[in-house]
């Protein structure tokens, strides 16, 4: 697309827009965007871009992908524009590229990592061509804006260009199945001893094979349709897998990740199998494009996880653990639960998961709550379940449809005095899962939880 | 009171949550016999009596293949209807008894054509909201997400008539379906147990006779919760 007068007129109003915005010390990294794409619709494919374009897309992991991305990419000396400050929609790519461009229109870096919401792919693949795309996995996630599996599936199918290299999770049916006419590599995590046979989660979004509809066996399960799987009646299967977790050590926390028949080890951070993904993603992309394990492994390493999404203290003899468990996603909220319930010792935890936003506007669609497995908290381990908010008197029924004991559950509305309800004997970890939207409540319910330990 | 409530095609009319109403009916009445049909299967209504038949909302490409399957039972359901066979079916599913369900191409699916109007995709406009309607003395609360809208006069045979939100579509006051004790709802989500009156009604329809709501008194709160701030909006 060529650039005309009109691009131009926006390209500096957006820039103005940005300069002005900074001096009155107001964030810049939504505004310039989306003035651009409202007053010229195709902005995204008149402006210039980057030679090289990684893109990361998919339900979960997308941003901690990113991060990791971008890490490596610092740490080793490469300079690129990226979207992790402002939205992953087309305003928010919108936004990066009007800053990372000049008063031409060109791109002052030749680079870019891009974090982009899968809902947005009709609005962005017209425009811009990653020239790697990962895709972390794909799972029911708010139904009001994301529907399904299937209609998400299909708008990446039917809009990421041709040229595209994907770097996808081969052990989610789901997204190996994208753009099948795209050149593709796939990173996978082989069976592990918590691998299953039968699915334990509610939701499990592909049962029979994409080519034929006859019933899909499973080689093993991992969660929901995470795992491999064959058609018994056509040729159908998980791919074979390019970038292979083939070993884990959680005593050693070290992976090996098997490549054209080289292994090669890799420090894990935490155990948490969502975080492996995540690695194993970032280590694949970052593989396509050329770096070393000696370049990545120092940078991986040395990650930490915002503790937004995850911390971890000890205080006396009892551990608190936040998770960040995202609300109006289930499955999201389904590893939260089963994260906690294999853990080690006796636990106590807060389910803080309602949405702040539609608590003081309006009343929360909950029919996510019974794709979430709340089953999962109903453990021996779990003493103590402790829940507030606004939608409290829901979520004791769902988790009396889970089966949880009555006496377990404390119920309320109001989320600060919760904490007075704790009962800490006999506890050796205390987790707090909570919304995105609550981070600063999860800091206040974490420091309320300080005090009552340190009072014991 | 052994009652049999047939699950249709559990593993993929499962969207949203919905699968929850059956796993609620189930704790209302634990001793009754559920039957989880398949979709490679036969349904077991085609042959026999039951007392219950459910199906939930789906995927666009699986609605095709239900209502295609569906077909072939046109007459028996029609059959069951007039027999007074409660049927509880939800979201998408409903458009299934329709005449038909368009494209935004224009083609057109055939549907079984059980009631007198047609639905309407639109797969980029997503319409959400809450509900309130009256049914019979009772006011049910719930929420709406779908990508369809159905249109056609179901004056004489809604389900619930609008207090707050859409019917059949945003100019429609009447929602969903119903014909003796046949329930067709655009509601999607756990709506049995959000809503304990309603509950009790399609179990007293079922011929259980002072039928008992599995946490009758934390259900209840719930509702008079939801309904109050659904009111207040």
């Amino acid at each position: 697309m060529k650039k005309n007068l009109k691009f131009y007129i926006v390209l500096y109003l957006a820039k103005l827009s940005r300069i002005a915005l900074k001096i009155i010390g107001r964030d810049a990294t939504y505004f310039p965007g989306k003035l651009a794409v409202t007053l010229c619709p195709d902005f995204l494919g008149r402006i210039d871009k980057p030679k090289t374009i990684i893109g990361v897309t998919g339900t979960n992991g997308k941003t901690t992908v990113c991060n990791m991305i971008e890490d490596c990419l610092k740490e080793n000396g490469y300079e690129f524009i990226d979207n992790h400050l402002g939205s992953n929609i087309n305003s928010g790519l919108a936004s990066t590229l009007i800053e990372g461009a000049s008063l031409l229109g060109k791109q002052k870096k030749d680079l870019a990592v891009f974090e982009i919401d899968e809902r947005s792919a009709v609005k962005i693949y017209p425009y811009v061509t990653p020239t790697y795309l990962v895709c972390t996995n794909l799972f029911r996630d708010s139904l009001k804006r994301n529907a399904h599996t299937e209609f998400i599936s299909n708008i990446l199918t039917n809009n990421i260009p041709k040229e595209t290299k994907l770097i996808l999770n081969g052990d989610d049916l789901i997204v190996s199945g994208l753009a099948p006419e795209n050149e593709r590599v796939y990173f996978g995590i082989d069976r592990l001893e918590t691998d299953t046979d039968k699915c334990e989660n509610i939701v499990r979004d592909i049962t029979v094979c994409p080519k034929c509809d006859s019933k899909l066996e499973y080689d093993f399960v991992r969660y929901n349709h995470v795992g491999r799987a064959h058609c018994l009646s056509c040729d159908f299967a998980s791919p074979k897998i390019n970038y292979e977790v083939t070993n884990i050590d959680f005593e050693k926390m070290k992976m090996w990740v098997k490549n054209e028949e080289k292994e090669e080890d890799y420090d894990i951070i935490n155990n948490n199998i969502i975080n492996i993904y995540n690695m194993l993603a970032t280590i694949s992309v970052l593989k396509e494009i050329g770096l070393t394990r000696n370049q990545i492994n120092p940078v991986l390493k040395n990650q930490k996880i915002v503790d937004t999404r995850y911390s971890k203290e000890k205080v006396k003899n009892i551990e608190i653990i936040t998770q960040l468990s995202k609300g109006m996603n289930p499955i999201a909220c389904s590893r939260a639960f089963d994260y906690v319930r294999k853990e080690e010792g006796n636990k106590a935890v807060f389910v803080l998961l309602d949405d702040l936003h539609e608590a003081a506007n309006s009343s929360e669609n909950i029919a996510w709550h019974y794709d979430t497995d709340y089953e999962f908290l109903n453990s021996e381990s779990i003493k103590q379940i402790l829940t507030a908010g606004a939608r409290y008197l829901d979520t004791y029924v769902r988790m009396q449809m889970a089966d949880i004991p009555k006496e377990k559950i404390v119920y309320q509305r109001d989320e600060m005095s919760l904490v007075e309800k704790l009962n800490l004997e006999g506890i050796d970890k205390v987790f707090i899962l909570h919304d995105l939207y609550s981070i600063d409540l999860k800091n206040q319910i974490k420091k309320k939880v300080e005090e009552r330990i340190l009072e014991e | 009171m052994n009652k049999t409530i047939e699950i249709l095609f559990p593993e993929f009319c499962n969207l949203y949550g919905d699968i929850s109403n059956m796993k609620y009916i189930q704790k209302c009445i634990p001793e009754s016999n559920f039957i989880e049909t398949s979709f490679n299967e036969e349904p077991t209504f085609v042959k026999n009596d039951v007392d219950l038949i459910y199906m939930g909302p789906m995927t666009e490409k699986m609605q095709e293949k239900v209502t295609e399957k569906l077909k072939k039972y046109k007459q028996r359901i029609e059959e069951l209807i007039e027999k007074n066979v409660v049927f509880l079916i939800t979201g998408n599913a409903l458009e299934i008894f329709g005449k038909y369900i368009e494209n935004e191409d224009g083609t057109k699916i055939e549907a079984l054509g059980i009631f007198d109007i047609y639905s309407k995709r639109n797969m980029m406009k997503r319409h959400n909201s809450n509900f309130i309607g009256k049914y019979e003395d009772i006011e049910i609360v719930g929420f709406k997400s779908q990508f369809t809208q159905s249109y056609g006069n179901n004056e004489q045979n809604y389900f619930a008539k609008v207090e707050k939100g859409i019917g059949l579509n945003p100019e429609s006051s009447f929602e969903g379906l119903q014909k003796n004790n046949f329930i067709a709802t655009y509601l999607i989500g756990p709506i049995l147990i959000l809503n304990p009156e309603f509950t009790q009604k399609v179990l007293k329809k079922m011929e259980i006779q002072k039928p008992k709501i599995a946490f009758e008194e934390d259900v209840k709160k719930a509702y008079e919760q939801r309904l109050k701030e659904l009111k207040r909006l």
